[in-house]
């Protein structure tokens, strides 16, 4: 047998939890099969990984999970294809692949001793919760914790348990939101879209990080409204979730012009993503 | 100077498939001649540019890059086994096919390496011989090679008008191919070469059409050329130097294959993202997005051009695209 690598391998791992966290949208808790890999699985908030389902293929998201929550990680999908509707129909001990980390991460040391505003719409709030609960379980770093998450109506909100536990914590801001129209009669958060009730929120620029994730049209209105407030292109982060297929660099899918967002990205601050060819 | 007659190159690849090399070269196949593997030196064909280009036997159109089983209730994957990949030497490939391996080696080697490629590209010689079946597609001059081109191959033959060829052991792989069949070339001044057939278009400055293409990423230019462009992804399938692939998996949930194949920057589909948005969504983007990244981006990562200029595109295209014809156009609107 060779000795080479096979970049392409993945590791095995076993589905130990599934939660609905919308009608389409699921998380799973993956546990490595391999002990070695179990204990020697290391990543920072931001990295994506290979998922893959025997018999369909690969698809791209990122680690869910936080790299301080040990032992497991996870990843959050909504079924809108071949590779996520077979991934759905997978059950609690069912084998999954995974190849990874892959990527850049958030510089969260940098971030030590400033305020963080994170901004995240619909599906696009695991690739920040990754750094959210990594931020939280070092509470003491930080100044201020603001997250602002909206979502098309009050079902298409993700992690809702986690969402009302940063709600009861005394050590987060969370302003939460619904797209007009998207509200119940229950609901206790803010109905608007997500850069209006930003504006509103107002949170302060000073000393502050601002991580946005989101659909391509959210982000757009957003890093205006970020300006206004005083936020500079270096001091805003983004993670860009283009369509992969290697992962490393190699299959020619993921580029915004020269940057390949596999190995240069997925994490960009908004001065990066503003001198890209604009075409994402 | 070391020659070879022509009875003696194919006595080497008589010699080369009895050591149980695999020994590929221009062979009729139907009514095209393709890189297909020769059997005897008698089906060696180079009286024309075969259809499509030598990359597959580096990176083939379709191939496995892993096995799954599930056994009792635990699922296996297995590795392929690449240290079966088959000795092999590539007859006959010119400028334009010789060169290709040297620039796909710096995106299949930089950080994350693919040993799949690597390993082929490790156990093979490439016998490049200099060009002159020429056509009016061919533009190898305009991109910086030339027919007689000899960096890429390992040992590379010039076609003389007696029918024999001067041999040029370029790198180690060559001459090691030459120190073990040494009986066949023999020492001598040799006959004059063929002469290399002209070509319509003349080397361009590639630095200034980089620059161009920087500058120009909006520009009417790629919606008037792209205008036509059907998507049919011919252009990238028969590139000796597109590399965009693929990975999937055949088989069933229980037992299969993942395999990694060819694709094309010029399918709709290529970018789409799951939800539905496509940073790509319309083909002048997608073609915009194929000259930029043989132009432009390849440079900006690895240093090298993405195109050898073997015109196969050109030949290929339905609908008559030729790239040979906007690399002059740029060429001429750049300062």
């Amino acid at each position: 047998m060779c000795e080479s690598k096979n970049i392409y391998l993945p590791n095995l791992a076993t589905i130990e939890t599934i939660v609905d966290e919308t009608p389409d949208v699921r998380t799973l808790r993956l546990v490595f099969q391999d002990e070695a890999v179990r204990e020697n699985f290391n990543f920072r908030a931001g990295q994506f990984a290979e998922y893959s389902s025997f018999g369909f293929g690969e698809s791209t998201f990122c680690i869910a999970s936080a790299p301080t929550r040990k032992g497991y990680i996870e990843c959050c999908f909504r079924s809108v294809g071949r590779v996520t509707e077979s991934l759905r129909r997978l059950e609690v001990g069912d084998t999954v692949g995974v190849r990874g980390p892959y990527g850049n991460s958030f510089p969260i040391e940098e971030f030590y001793g400033k305020s963080l505003v994170f901004i995240a719409g619909g599906i696009a709030l695991p690739p920040l919760r990754t750094v959210i609960w990594n931020c939280l379980d070092l509470r003491d770093k930080f100044k201020d914790i603001t997250i602002v998450y909206g979502a098309r109506s009050e079902a298409d909100l993700v992690y809702k348990h986690e969402l009302k536990e940063w709600q009861e914590r005394g050590d987060v801001r969370l302003v939460k939101c619904v797209d007009p129209g998207g509200a119940g009669p229950d609901f206790d958060g803010k109905v608007g879209f997500v850069p209006t009730v930003l504006e509103e929120a107002a949170p302060s620029a000073e000393n502050t990080i601002a991580l946005v994730c989101g659909p391509p049209i959210m982000i757009k209105f957003t890093l205006p409204v970020l300006e206004r407030l005083g936020f500079s292109d270096d001091n805003i982060y983004t993670t860009l979730e283009n369509r992969m297929k290697c992962g490393v660099g190699k299959c020619g899918r993921c580029n915004v012009g020269n940057v390949y967002v596999c190995k240069d990205g997925p994490v960009f601050t908004a001065r990066e993503v503003k001198a890209m060819s604009q075409e994402f | 100077m070391q020659i070879i007659t022509e009875q003696n190159l194919r006595n080497l690849i008589d010699l080369l498939v009895k050591e149980a090399k695999l020994v590929v070269g221009p062979k009729l196949s139907g009514s095209v001649v393709l890189y297909e593997p020769l059997t005897a030196g008698t089906e060696l064909t180079l009286d024309a540019l075969p259809r499509r280009s030598s990359k597959e036997l580096f990176f083939p159109v379709c191939e496995d890059i892993l096995s799954y089983k599930r056994e009792g209730g635990a699922m296996k994957v297995t590795d392929v086994d690449r240290s079966k990949f088959p000795e092999t030497v590539l007859f006959g490939a010119p400028p334009c096919d010789a060169g290709s391996p040297s620039i796909l080696d710096a995106v299949m080697s930089w950080d994350y390496k693919d040993e799949f490629y690597l390993e082929r590209r490790k156990k093979s010689t490439i016998v490049g011989i200099a060009c002159t079946k020429g056509d009016d597609a061919c533009f190898c001059r305009a991109v910086g090679l030339a027919p007689d081109t000899e960096n890429g191959s390992d040992l590379f033959l010039t076609p003389l008008k007696d029918g024999s060829y001067a041999c040029n052991a370029v790198t180690e792989k060559g001459q090691a191919l030459v120190a073990a069949h040494k009986n066949l070339f023999a020492e001598g001044a040799g006959a004059e070469p063929v002469p290399f057939v002209d070509q319509a278009v003349q080397k361009l400055d590639l630095v200034k059409i980089k620059k161009w293409l920087e500058e120009h990423f909006e520009d009417p230019l790629w919606e008037r050329i792209a205008d036509i462009c059907v998507g049919c992804g011919a252009c990238a399938f028969i590139c000796p130097a597109c590399h965009c692939f693929d990975i999937n998996d055949e088989g069933s949930t229980d037992d299969g294959v993942r395999r990694k194949h060819w694709d094309a920057c010029g399918f709709a589909k290529f970018t789409n993202h799951a939800s539905g948005h496509n940073p790509r969504d319309v083909q002048n983007k997608r073609y915009r997005n194929r000259i930029m990244h043989k132009f432009k981006y390849y440079d900006d990562k690895f240093g090298k051009t993405l195109c050898t200029g073997c015109g196969r595109c050109i030949r290929a295209c339905p609908v008559g695209i030729d790239i040979a014809e906007i690399l002059e156009t740029i060429n001429g609107k750049a300062e």
